[in-house]
């Protein structure tokens, strides 16, 4: 790609953010668009959100699995849920199960749910849990820490949904996000950020990038529209990362050394009937050279295998992923896809910011592809510069918020294997090796070998990853905090019973309320929700 | 549970109804749809309200009748205590269906099931038959088959109203916290109402459209009977008393 500085420099501090380039389809490109037109009130005439996508190139697809905070973006994007759920093939998802991550016993597992511990953030319940698992002081027989504490994990296990039918969109009994078909999501956010969010579209390839004197791309050449200039452009370009990395250079900084993963293969599995169960959470299970994920859709599951091509070859990989799908797999068309982990080192240069596979990517555990793009999107909407001149600020912040971001993402997702207990090869063994595990996870760790994560471990005001998490893959994983130092602060043992008796109401009250999945899925397709 | 069959007036020659026996069919329900144009009707004794049915998520139109979901305080040793009774329960024991489950054609069926039917001779006092010795329809029948028109045309009626009501988002939940005279109190859930300043505040163009298509009376009417909910809670008071 050439680089041509354009002769009038027009970019000087007191020039205004009026029009967003956005580069790329996919769903990083359309959220990403949808958030700053439906902000920023593009119908109304406020900035201008162009969005520039490569007819030729398919979306990667990858990034079934959304968080919560899909939720807000979709009700942000003014989408009625209904309409979500029916076109994009979605489901709910109440979190993930980790199955045979422990020690690898058919019957291992642990979930990582989507509700917070009972009474957390009241008493430390972890601590309390922790004691009476020893001293029989709570009330009733414990199970494990996601059981005793939290209701979902019955909701999950029984397949019922985590709502009812005369729940209102977004309203919910459980706290949840959703599974989706990712090539109809991007299609049906492009039709919503054309038709309802007047986000303006262009098919074409950019084919080379015009430069400022001060080094801002002044507008991106396309193969038939032209120039298209803009005051800041959005690299949605995948892995290819188009503008941050051909064109800015920034280079891309490698965690293979941290998380070994390196491949998926991913495959489309048909339900035996269409009244089969779904599965409302993400199954991942974990295999001798990485794990498996399973995700159940309306019409499909979506399984794959991500492993680390270090440990095993791709045939004994595939057959691994052969194991897991059964005899119908061999009707069923594998794809390969290369996954390198990390990020770029940092994320907004000039006028330029990138969002999605372009930043970065790491191996689908937590499903984190799309809530990046989701908080990315959601902070250039919310702190679009005014002027060129406040932008290096707001681009300094960004990179400062995302960089932690990812850093927290890697620790959170090693922490799912320093844990385990598995022998069965060195995959497992290596990513148990200390020289593997940065500092910052090493410390946490020394710290929670006497407490449990608390709130005050993390310094940003909106965590990724709350404690909770932490406790739930923690204690899951069969770690035990010894707290034996902390008895005396356990002041408050009425209260603690009370909780797990809570629990135990909320978990009978749930299964006597709630559908079946594929109940609620039925039913949303034929009646829908209310609005209220 | 409802067991319906097709009236044929050759087999339900000896068929006959009780109509002191229709009400009891109110029993165990604590909302009872109604459709607008009884609401002047409903309105002046039963709070009106919206609610979602169960199964499907869809709002109905329902008078309030009891505080728990299966508490009718309007119905006391088997009759309705109000002035007037609301079609839905009006119609018992009589229903429109299909004679088998893929016909095109809707027929009149009967619920053998229901307390207020019966075929065995001889004929109790007050029964009435569908049919005369010759087979023509007796005037009892003609004016139950008239109540299920009614009804059928009210159900396309409260359709427009709660698509009008939905989407000029008129509807709002109520959230009720009651108190009786025993001391013991309940919190009535799941229930919507016309939220009256969005109404208020409705386009005048709007609000002609409305009185143009015979929704504002209905949304009035229902407004309006809010109020009915103290004499619900003067019957549950007088019920507490003994």
């Amino acid at each position: 790609m050439q680089s041509q500085p354009l002769h009038k420099n027009n970019h000087t501090a007191e020039q205004q953010i009026q029009t967003v380039v956005i580069v790329g389809g996919g769903n990083a490109g359309w959220l990403t668009a949808g958030r700053i037109a439906a902000k920023h009130n593009c119908q109304a005439g406020g900035i201008r959100v162009v969005l520039i996508e490569s007819p030729g190139v398919p979306p990667i697809g990858v990034g079934e699995g959304t968080w919560p905070t899909m939720r807000s973006t979709l009700l942000a994007l003014g989408i009625s849920e209904t309409e979500f759920i029916r076109e994009c093939d979605a489901t709910f998802k109440q979190g993930a199960k980790f199955a045979r991550w422990v020690n690898g016993a058919v019957d291992d597992f642990y979930y990582h749910p989507l509700v917070l511990p009972q009474g957390f953030g009241k008493a430390d319940m972890a601590a309390y849990w922790l004691h009476g698992k020893t001293a029989a002081d709570l009330a009733g027989p414990l199970s494990s820490f996601s059981n005793d504490l939290c209701y979902q994990e019955a909701i999950c296990e029984q397949g019922l949904a985590p709502k009812t039918i005369r729940h209102a969109e977004y309203a919910a009994v459980a706290n949840y996000a959703y599974h989706l078909d990712s090539g109809k999501f991007g299609l049906f956010l492009q039709r919503h950020c054309i038709e309802k969010l007047g986000v303006e579209h262009i098919q074409d390839d950019v084919i080379a990038v015009q430069s400022a004197d001060n080094g801002d791309i002044a507008a991106v050449q396309t193969q038939h529209h032209g120039l298209i200039a803009g005051d800041l452009f959005v690299d949605c370009t995948g892995f290819k990362s188009l503008l941050l990395g051909e064109h800015y250079q920034v280079p891309f900084k490698r965690c293979d050394d941290v998380l070994f993963i390196d491949t998926a293969l991913a495959v489309q599995v048909p339900y035996d009937s269409p009244d089969a169960p779904i599965a409302s959470h993400t199954i991942s299970t974990a295999q001798d050279c990485g794990w498996i994920w399973d995700i159940g859709l309306q019409h499909r599951r979506g399984v794959g295998y991500v492993y680390a091509s270090r440990y095993c070859t791709e045939q004994q990989a595939r057959d691994t992923l052969a194991a897991y799908v059964g005899p119908q797999i061999a009707e069923l068309t594998v794809r390969k896809i290369p996954i390198v982990s990390g990020h770029r080192q940092h994320f907004w240069q000039n006028n330029c910011v990138a969002v999605g596979l372009s930043a970065g990517f790491l191996e689908p555990l937590e499903a984190s592809a799309l809530v990046l793009v989701e908080l990315s999107a959601q902070m250039i909407a919310e702190q679009l510069p005014a002027t060129r001149g406040v932008m290096d600020i707001v681009a300094r912040r960004f990179n400062e918020t995302f960089l932690y971001r990812w850093d927290k993402i890697i620790d959170f997702l090693k922490l799912h294997y320093i844990l385990s207990q598995r022998n069965d090869s060195a995959f497992w063994r290596d990513n148990r090796d200390p020289a593997t595990i940065p500092q910052s996870l090493l410390d946490l760790m020394q710290l929670w070998a006497h407490r449990a994560p608390g709130d005050l471990d993390f310094t940003s005001n909106n965590e990724v990853f709350p404690a909770a998490s932490y406790q739930y893959v923690l204690y899951g994983m069969g770690f035990r905090s010894d707290t034996s130092r902390l008895r005396h602060q356990l002041t408050n043992w009425d209260f603690a019973t009370a909780q797990l008796a809570q629990n135990r109401k909320m978990i009978d009250q749930a299964l006597t309320l709630l559908p079946t999945h594929r109940e609620l899925i039925n039913k949303i397709r034929q009646y829908g929700f209310q609005t209220i | 549970m409802a067991h319906l069959v097709a009236i044929e007036p050759a087999r339900h020659q000896q068929l006959y109804v009780l109509p002191e026996q229709v009400d009891v069919h109110a029993a165990g329900q604590n909302l009872i749809p109604v459709v607008p144009a009884e609401l002047t009707h409903v309105a002046t004794q039963l709070p009106v309200v919206l609610a979602k049915n169960g199964e499907t998520g869809q709002f109905v139109l329902a008078a309030l009748t009891g505080f728990t979901p299966n508490e009718n305080l309007l119905l006391q040793q088997g009759r309705w205590q109000g002035l007037y009774l609301p079609l839905q329960i009006q119609r018992q024991p009589f229903f429109v269906g299909k004679a088998t489950p893929d016909a095109e054609d809707y027929v009149v069926c009967i619920d053998i099931e229901s307390p207020a039917m019966g075929q065995n001779q001889p004929l109790p006092a007050g029964a009435e038959l569908l049919f005369l010795a010759d087979g023509r329809e007796t005037d009892f029948y003609r004016q139950a088959k008239q109540r299920l028109v009614h009804l059928l045309q009210g159900e396309q009626q409260r359709d427009a109203l709660i698509e009008v009501l939905l989407r000029c988002q008129l509807l709002q939940p109520m959230s009720l916290d009651i108190t009786f005279a025993d001391q013991s109190t309940t919190r009535l859930n799941g229930l919507y109402t016309i939220d009256a300043d969005k109404l208020a505040a409705l386009a005048p163009e709007l609000v002609v459209q409305l009185h143009q298509q015979g929704h504002l009376a209905a949304i009035y009417a229902i407004l309006g009977s809010a109020a009915q909910i103290y004499g619900l809670i003067a019957r549950k008071n007088q019920l507490l008393a003994g």
